[in-house]
């Protein structure tokens, strides 16, 4: 008997952005996010609350992944920084911190909502076409004849992670490995486009982080069982490979639903076995060397392709499947029919190698651009935060290579635009307030509202008490001890700026930066020997830290257009 | 989401406090009572004491996490591990109380531990030709025969030295197979050693600071005086000028005084007992059955014996005095006794081997292998044989071992009970549950090959010439093994030794397992590594002396050398670093200060960790008053009864050996311990994902906020 419920009837709020659990959330959220931020940022335990694995982390990728959200309003965001990390890696929590701040912002200045997402899209393209330019003042190009800037930007993304606790010594070595790491990727001989490799990183746990090291190739973990068993002897200079991805284990396939029925006398195990069997004659005639499967091995077929000197590795997991195929040249394998020989490839050599107490299988290909950084960390909870790091790392590096500039960290790049974006529209307003069609009061309010946006965003950098200036000339960031004396030995107490390229000494004038300041035009056009003139710069990623801004102001746009919040409560 | 303010670094502490008494080499034991259950465990070890806790909180599980990763990397160290993350946090949330900056903390503490991790290099004593002095009888045999033991030394010529290390400048190629007739085994060559001590120099004069320098240069003279009273430096002083002409001690000298060395392993071993005598004897008769195995095996081997730690194999044996806790070559294990006639007729023949690698039943299937579950099978015959599947199968397993001619089976799983029952009736003898290092050494010392299946069986894969006895040094009508008994496997050349632990409290055999594994790997890790530290706390008392020698000089002048120690930040915390500097340094400080005190408390020679503590205060007094700490310490080690890193172990002046301690295990520990703290510093809040959320939902009240 069924039993039909009378449907609820769908639930539909207005104006959700004024109720105040929908602030009370988005202000939680947004506490969490920007306690996160930058390399001094607070890092969070997640876990489950029922004795699962902790993970301590202030990377928007992890905490993003673990956050259980119930509003929608808070799902829309979150669901847009996660898009936003899932394909640029970086600049996720300024995505997210940014997009509170515009929402708060424009909360408070009470203007309708269209006007608000009108002139926040003029703003956002001002922003835009300013940093692409050739004038911005806050970009570096990249220069991949040295390694300098690039081990900056590495450097920079490494120190920002806390959570896995590296000594200066380990971010040095660290750096230095993801971009041997990522040069490893790039094919020696580019024609019209360059497809980069791979680098794959292989953990390591327990051991000390300075045992890190960077191999082309691939490392396939082995048991010490195997490693007795040796190496054969090398035929020629290469060894031919097949590779399976079904699994030589010899259970039976699915038989699906209901019953096979098997007459007595009758053994499917064997049959399957004698097939096996047969694949294995046919690999030795075929004159194979090497046959790796993504799952299990019978122990017969091993046996009897070792007794004809074969390696037989088994349970290499998916993961290595499509870099070990790229690598070798061969197709994998899906069935246990005969193989066609078009799918064999080859590897140049094989070799075992024992890192910590692990043993490894290393495979040297013929031309590498697939290579294996084995990762160390002390604990889980700082390896598990390290991968995340240095996958980032070389995400970033790959997308400079795609467009070869870096913007300035430190939260100079933020404080600068707002300070352009400031003078910009005080000084040139006739052309916006033609085009967009509000009043001279409106752009200013919400010009305010954006520039205040992105500036909160740079002081989210401090989380110890500091006070935050801005300096007159290049609308950089400069921290200060809170309660310091006077204005007089402000150069003394000042070191550098937030990114590391200009220092206090230079005749420059600061004010504080969130006191409403008379707008200046900050110095555009960097100078092309700015970039090589401090060794420690703190640069961020340009297409990620882009695409960020872009994110978080339409995502803050679209969360302030929503009228109306309807929910089926079936 | 939960917002807290540093509860964690109290859990921490609190967590911490509970493995107080497992430092030291005087422990005191733990009962771990389970309340409902009504079992209780006797621990005494720090990995013990988290395995028994209930460690669901966060931070327990972090800490329970750390003190496993240092555990599987090394198997020690995890007391000290313990200890310090407590001493730390409360030094942590010290420093929060005086209001210094968390991101300040973190960077003074973790560059401060560094810097002291430099500092102590100049405590390490190489470890080297260990092995050369291993044909003498001399045996480590606990206190009594260490003063005898110097005597070999003595014997040796004094020129013989001399000659050798002549030699060695001069044509290091020949080296391994001339001179060392002398000993059976070539010294490390003299290249690869200089190479390394260089390095040491380099790293020394980079990072000692200039006024320190001077001052050891200036103690190096005085000091040679001073110990050359000492009978135990005559040899290792004239080490030094003997080497002189390879011309690296003489620079080394000049960066750090460094006339330690230790060449002998009883004194190393003795080093490293850490008061556990009686574990570290069983240990010294493993490594000496291996090298003479491994001796046997290649007469002039070119090949350094290596302590083998992965073929030792510990066998325990409850119920029985400790003095039967002994060590022998070969595998032991205890079969029933039903098997006695068996092993009567087996005993004086080798006999073939094959080894299994799973379970040896009808039903196992190797690893990954899925088994459908909707088979069925039918019988077309109603007149079939009477036999299950299972009896089939046992036939076929004996058919397949009488054509090889098989009588001993080991099985890294479980066996069936009825094969092993028809195997003894056909004469041969099935072991399962055998370890998996086990199974290699017989694979590599038989030939035979370890297979899965017993099908797969062909003579390729069968052993040779194991042999099989009662293992007679137990008298059997002793315990209360009334149907099993003690058998051992042997093959000529096995490179396995079985260490038999016995204990009379059955409570006690998982501790001395665990004291045996320790005093082991630390042996292990001083071979590895070739160099050990001197013990007893002089490292910590090291590092205290520095630390506070830091803080003292930061605090006057200020502004100045810091730089460094923020990571290229342009925060304010750079120009405030100063300010802070010495603070933190010596809430660093007070954790080492714990440790010590705690440490020489539990060798109960004071009466209250305030007695300790006084006296470690008036050392460090002395230490920083003598301007070079490294030297005082090497000073007062010298002085064999001088007490302070000698103390509490015995009282017996001629009883004192020197104490070592292991290098890399124990930095990691301190850095692991440092890291969990700093992390959980640094750590604001708490987020709990998933399901939780319905259980949380009742408590609201207190402080927890929704997303």
């Amino acid at each position: 008997m069924s039993r039909f419920e009378a449907k609820k009837p769908s639930l539909c709020k207005s104006e959700p952005l004024t109720s105040e659990r929908v602030r009370a959330t988005l202000s939680v959220l947004k506490g969490i996010v920007t306690s996160c931020y930058g390399p001094l940022g607070r890092l969070k335990q997640l876990h489950n609350g029922l004795g699962g694995s902790v993970c301590t982390t202030s990377q928007s990728s992890a905490l993003l992944a673990n956050l259980s959200v119930t509003h929608p309003i808070l799902k829309i965001l979150t669901t847009s920084m996660q898009n936003h990390v899932s394909c640029f890696s970086d600049c996720g929590l300024f995505t997210a911190i940014l997009c509170c701040n515009l929402i708060e912002n424009a909360q408070r200045i009470g203007l309708t909502p269209s006007t608000v997402i009108k002139l926040n899209k003029h703003l956002l393209r001002l922003c835009i076409s300013y940093l692409k330019s050739e004038a911005c003042g806050c970009r570096i190009p990249v220069d991949f004849s040295s390694t300098q800037i690039l081990l900056c930007l590495v450097r920079s993304i490494l120190t920002s992670k806390p959570a896995s606790m590296l000594t200066r010594k380990e971010i040095d070595h660290i750096s230095t490995l993801i971009l041997r790491a990522f040069l490893l990727t790039i094919p020696e001989n580019t024609e019209d486009h360059i497809i980069l490799g791979e680098s794959i990183i292989v953990p390591l746990k327990g051991q000390r982080v300075i045992d890190s090291t960077v191999l082309p190739g691939i490392l396939i973990e082995m048991s010490e069982v195997q490693l007795m068993k040796g190496l054969p002897v090398k035929k020629s200079d290469s060894l031919k490979v097949a590779l399976f991805c079904a699994s030589l284990s010899g259970d039976l396939s699915d038989t699906g639903e209901g019953t096979v029925v098997v007459s007595y006398g009758v053994s499917l195990e064997n049959a399957v076995l004698d097939q096996l069997l047969n694949l294995g004659r046919q690999l030795v005639s075929d004159h194979v060397d090497l046959v790796m499967c993504q799952k299990v091995i019978h122990p017969s077929l091993k046996q009897f392709l070792s007794m004809h000197r074969v390696i037989a590795i088994d349970r290499v997991g998916v993961a290595l499947m499509e870099p070990l195929s790229k690598v070798t040249g061969s197709q994998p394998v899906g069935s246990l029919g005969s193989i066609s020989p078009s799918s064999y490839g080859s590897v140049k050599d094989l070799c075992t190698a024992k890192f910590g107490f692990k043993h490894f299988f290393h495979l040297i290909p013929n031309e590498a651009t697939v290579c294996s950084l084995l990762l160390c960390n002390r604990n889980d909870t700082a390896w598990d935060e390290l991968k995340l790091t240095c996958q980032t790392a070389l995400h970033v590096l790959q997308l400079t290579l795609k467009e070869p500039c870096v913007l300035l960290g430190g939260g100079c790049t933020e404080t600068h635009l707002a300070a352009y974006i400031r003078h910009k529209t005080c000084n040139e307003p006739e052309s916006i307030l033609k085009d967009e069609g509000c009043n001279q009061t409106e752009l200013h309010l919400i010009t305010e509202a954006f520039c205040s946006a992105l500036e909160s965003l740079a002081a989210s950098l401090e989380h110890d008490g500091g006070e935050i200036l801005t300096d007159m000339k290049y609308g950089h960031f400069w921290s200060l001890q809170a309660d310091s004396p006077s204005i007089v030995n402000w150069p003394d107490l000042l070191s550098r700026c937030g990114c590391g390229l200009y220092n206090s000494q230079e005749e420059l004038s600061w004010s504080f930066l969130r006191s409403t300041c008379h707008p200046f035009a900050p110095q555009t056009f960097l100078p092309h020997e700015a970039a090589g003139s401090a060794n420690y710069l703190t640069l961020d990623c340009f297409t990620a830290k882009l695409n960020g801004l872009q994110v978080a102001v339409e995502t803050a746009n679209l969360i302030l257009d929503l009228s109306y919040v309807i929910e089926d409560k079936n | 989401m939960n917002e807290k303010r540093h509860m964690g670094l109290q859990q921490l502490a609190s967590f911490a406090e509970t493995g107080r008494t497992f430092l030291g080499p005087v422990k005191s034991s733990k009962f771990i009572i389970d309340e409902e259950r009504h079992e209780s465990v006797l621990i005494s070890s720090t990995v013990r004491l988290l395995e028994s806790l209930d460690l669901t909180s966060a931070v327990g599980q972090l800490l329970s996490e750390a003190v496993q990763a240092q555990n599987n990397t090394y198997r020690t160290g995890t007391n000290t591990l313990l200890f310090l993350v407590g001493a730390w946090s409360s030094a942590a949330e010290e420093c929060l109380h005086l209001g210094v900056p968390i991101s300040l903390i973190v960077s003074v503490m973790s560059e401060g531990l560094d810097s002291c991790i430099e500092e102590v290099v100049s405590l390490q004593v190489p470890v080297y030709n260990v092995f050369d002095h291993m044909d003498n009888t001399k045996t480590f045999s606990g206190f009594e025969t260490f003063s005898v033991s110097l005597g070999p030394f003595h014997q040796i010529p004094s020129d013989a030295g001399l000659i050798q290390k002549k030699h060695n400048l001069k044509d290091v190629a020949s080296q391994s197979l001339t001179i060392y007739s002398l000993s059976g085994r070539p010294v490390k060559s003299p290249k690869l050693f200089r190479h390394q001590a260089k390095v040491e120099v380099d790293k020394d004069t980079s990072q000692t600071p200039q006024t320190l320098k001077n001052s050891l240069l200036a103690d190096t003279c005085c000091r040679k005086s001073i110990l050359i009273h000492s009978r135990h430096f005559n040899r290792t002083d004239n080490n030094q000028q003997i080497s002189k002409p390879d011309g690296f001690l003489e620079q080394h000298g000049a960066a750090t005084p460094k006339t330690y060395r230790c060449n002998d392993l009883v004194e190393l071993e003795m080093g490293l007992s850490h008061g556990d005598h009686s574990s570290m004897k069983l240990v010294d008769n493993a490594i000496r059955l291996q090298y003479q195995n491994a001796n046997m095996q290649q007469g002039n081997r070119t090949m350094p014996f290596m302590f083998d730690i992965s073929r030792i194999f510990t066998y325990c044996l409850p119920g029985l005095p400790e003095a039967f806790s002994c060590v022998c070559p070969g595998y032991i294990t205890v079969t029933s006794i039903s098997s006695t006639t068996l092993i009567k007729e087996l005993q004086n023949q080798p006999v073939r081997v094959v080894l299994i690698e799973g379970d040896l039943t009808e039903n196992y299937r190797h690893l990954g292998f899925n088994k459908s579950a909707n088979i069925k099978t039918v019988l077309e015959n109603t007149k079939v044989q009477q036999d299950s599947s299972e009896e089939l199968w046992i036939n076929h397993v004996l058919q397949v071992l009488s054509k090889f001619n098989v009588n001993l089976v080991l099985a890294q799983g479980n066996v069936s009970d009825y094969l092993i029952e028809k195997c003894i009736h056909s004469k041969r003898l099935v072991i399962g549950s055998v370890n998996g290092n086990v199974m290699q050494a017989f694979a590599e010392a038989s030939g035979a090959v370890q297979v899965a299946y017993v099908t797969q069986v062909n003579e390729n894969c069968v052993g040779n010439g194991v042999h099989v006895t009662f293992w007679g040094s137990i008298p059997l009508d002793v315990v209360d093994m009334v149907d099993r008994m003690a058998i051992m496997l042997k093959t000529e050349g096995i490179n396995l030794v079985t260490v038999v632990l016995t204990s009379p409290v059955t409570a006690h055999m998982q501790a001395k397992e665990d004291r045996f594994w320790t005093c082991a790997y630390r042996l292990y890790y001083a071979l590895k590594e070739q160099k050990v530290f001197l013990g007893g706390g002089a490292v910590e008392f090291l590092c205290l002396s520095h630390l506070q020698i830091l803080a003292e000089q930061s605090l006057n002048k200020r502004n100045q050398v810091c730089s460094g120690w923020l990571r290229n930040t342009s925060s304010w915390l750079a120009s405030s670093l100063a300010l802070y500097r010495p603070t933190v340094l010596k809430c660093l400080a007070s954790g080492w200060h714990r440790y010590l005190s705690t440490l020489i408390y539990n060798t109960a020679s004071y009466s209250s960790e305030f007695e300790a503590s006084t006296f470690i205060q008036h050392h460090l007094q002395n230490a920083i008053d003598s301007g070079s700490p490294s030297s005082y310490i090497l000073n007062e080690c010298s002085k064999l009864n001088s007490g302070i890193f000698n103390s509490g172990i015995s009282n017996k002046l001629e009883q004192i050996a020197r104490v070592y301690d292991i290098v890399t295990p124990k930095i990691e520990a301190w850095r692991r311990a440092l890291d969990l703290v700093l992390l959980v510093l640094q750590t604001d809040s708490e987020i709990i994902t998933g399901l939780g959320h319905t259980q949380i939902n009742s408590q609201v009240s207190e402080g927890f906020l929704f997303l």
